[in-house]
């Protein structure tokens, strides 16, 4: 007999609660085990991708709008809380939620002309709108132009969002922003907002019959996948202290935060997080050990797992977790 | 006061005529079919009443609103609601998932979306399929999918947009009883059908187009018989004897 596919999880095996809470003590544990300043690096750089990752999602993976321009609102999330920190002293804890809103209202600018466009078109609008707010912010003086900014030494506190002493702060913060755009997304797809988002990618049109207003539900979804985003670039402007436009709005950027998720599992919960513990460490340690001599050889290895997703799992490596752990309920 | 009522529609695509001048009232609690050979502009029709597409001229008055040229989604707030010719549910999701998006319509609450979605699927006779994939379905289920799906919008009038083509006898049946439990529920349903034998039984009124025209209007009994119909519709060699 054929087997019947079922869209709802499997039942919850008991075991899957006890692998969720192993991991969140492991991710908890970790700075108190690991001490050495590197692993904790690609740690926070992890966690920080996987947001953007999963927060690029809520767009292209629920609700099927593929973004190529996401560096736009990493970049601006990340010049709004520098430059609130830097003219008016303000607390980046302050400036990150003010990227994350300055990402929203760039977001809507983008969207309200984009969305107008469907399938390629949609995503060729996003790479050049992305790409006309990089080369704005690169000859933009009072913003450093093309040699950036550097944010100002601050004395070590929770409040100025800097540790000189040791990473381990930067390592919960980024941790705990996962955790919210974490559980975000899973009151999304299991509310109204998320039964819209996938039957706008589903069937716009059958959408629209009844009676959805596809294009206000597509801004809002690129609102919130805007939000964390700017969000996410405050957070990592004040994790290296110094941001110029080829680092936070480089079209590298936006293929990097699309594939995280396309690789990991487009559209689904854990996907993303999956995605960034494959990428990013291969990203670094391509860049370590080949960087000097290739330049650009971690964009092969990105090409070539592409490659293989797109062949043997196109729904991602998470397709393929589910079904090893399917097989066997 | 008809509940739907088409004004001189008039719709073409650059030199092709699809719809030309064409009135069809539809009252409250009624079945009124429209049928027409392939490429009549039924569909064409279907799409400019549902805001599909704009059509170039006449008017388009539903339960007292004027909704010429308004958004698919404007109109199925007001109550109108099709479904497609080329089945169109969502794909990825399973049949209650689907049923459950269109009733959120009405509540912003996934609990009681899931109630009202699990009893309309009971009434469609789809409940024990409501787990499986919608795109898994077969082509009768997907039909009365979509014809669940609209119905959680909680629609005042249904167009189904041949909503029995390629379905076998015994399928055919099952999607005419069903029609007929909407009916006695008060829904108003205009059917567009080229099967003529699947309209003339349940419609009362039977409108006809023809190259964009409208050739006819009447109870099917007098439709079988009208002369312009059998020739257009059916070909001169269906002509009743005397």
């Amino acid at each position: 007999m054929e087997e019947t596919i079922v869209t709802e999880q499997a039942r919850p095996f008991p075991i899957k609660t006890l692998i969720l809470l192993l991991l969140a003590a492991a991710l908890l544990a970790f700075p108190l085990v690991v001490s050495l300043p590197f692993p904790r690096r690609l740690m926070i750089l992890i966690l920080l991708y996987a947001m953007l990752g999963q927060a690029w999602n809520i767009l292209g993976g629920f609700a099927g709008q593929v973004s190529l321009g996401h560096a736009a609102f990493f970049g601006v999330g990340a010049y709004t809380s520098t430059m609130l920190l830097m003219q008016l002293g303000l607390t980046p804890w302050l400036g990150m939620i003010a990227g994350g809103l300055v990402a929203v209202a760039l977001s809507q600018l983008i969207g309200y002309p984009s969305f107008r466009l469907k399938g390629h078109y949609f995503v060729i609008a996003t790479i050049v709108l992305a790409e006309i707010v990089h080369i704005m912010f690169t000859n933009w003086d009072y913003v450093g132009g093309a040699v950036g900014l550097t944010l100002p030494l601050l004395p070590e506190s929770l409040i100025n969002l800097q540790f000189h002493s040791g990473n381990a702060p930067y390592y919960y913060i980024s941790l705990a922003l996962l955790a919210i755009v974490m559980g975000v997304t899973y009151l999304i797809t299991k509310t109204k907002p998320g039964y819209y988002f996938r039957s706008i990618k589903d069937d716009p049109e059958a959408a629209r019959s009844l009676g959805i207003s596809i294009t206000r539900y597509k801004m809002f979804a690129m609102a919130v996948s805007a939000f964390f985003t700017g969000v996410g670039g405050a957070f990592y402007a004040q994790f290296v202290l110094y941001i110029d436009p080829n680092s936070v709005f480089s079209f590298m950027l936006s293929v990097l935060i699309m594939l995280i998720p396309v690789l990991g599992g487009i559209g689904t919960l854990w996907g993303p997080v999956l995605g960034a513990f494959i990428l990013i460490p291969l990203s670094e340690f391509t860049r370590i050990y080949l960087g000097g001599v290739g330049g650009a050889l971690d964009l092969v290895v990105y090409g070539a797992l592409i490659m293989l997703v797109a062949i043997f799992e196109p729904r991602g490596i998470w397709a393929l977790v589910e079904r090893f752990f399917g097989g066997r309920k | 006061m008809s509940l739907l009522e088409i004004k001189n529609l008039t719709k073409s695509f650059g030199g092709l005529t699809a719809n030309q001048k064409v009135n069809i009232a539809v009252e409250e609690g009624e079945i009124v079919g429209l049928i027409g050979p392939n490429g009549a502009g039924k569909t064409t029709l279907f799409n400019c009443v549902t805001g599909h597409y704009r059509p170039d001229s006449g008017q388009v008055i539903f339960d007292g609103h004027d909704i010429t040229g308004w958004s698919p989604e404007r109109i199925c707030k007001a109550g109108l609601v099709r479904t497609f010719q080329i089945v169109k549910p969502f794909m990825s999701m399973s049949v209650l998932e689907n049923v459950m998006t269109a009733g959120f319509l009405h509540t912003n609450s996934t609990a009681v979306a899931k109630k009202n979605a699990s009893e309309l699927l009971e009434f469609t006779g789809l409940a024990d399929k409501r787990r499986m994939v919608a795109g898994n379905l077969t082509v009768a289920d997907k039909k009365r999918l979509e014809l669940t799906r609209a119905l959680a919008t909680k629609p005042k009038m249904l167009m189904f947009d041949e909503v029995m083509a390629g379905l076998t006898a015994t399928e055919t049946n099952d999607a005419i009883d069903l029609i007929l439990a909407l009916h006695r529920q008060g829904i108003t349903i205009l059917l567009v059908e080229h099967v003529m034998e699947v309209v003339m039984p349940i419609s009362k009124r039977v409108n006809v187009l023809d190259y964009g025209v409208k050739i006819a209007e009447g109870e099917p009994a007098q439709i079988a018989r009208n002369e312009r119909v059998i020739k257009a519709y059916l070909g001169e060699k269906y002509r009743a004897p005397g």
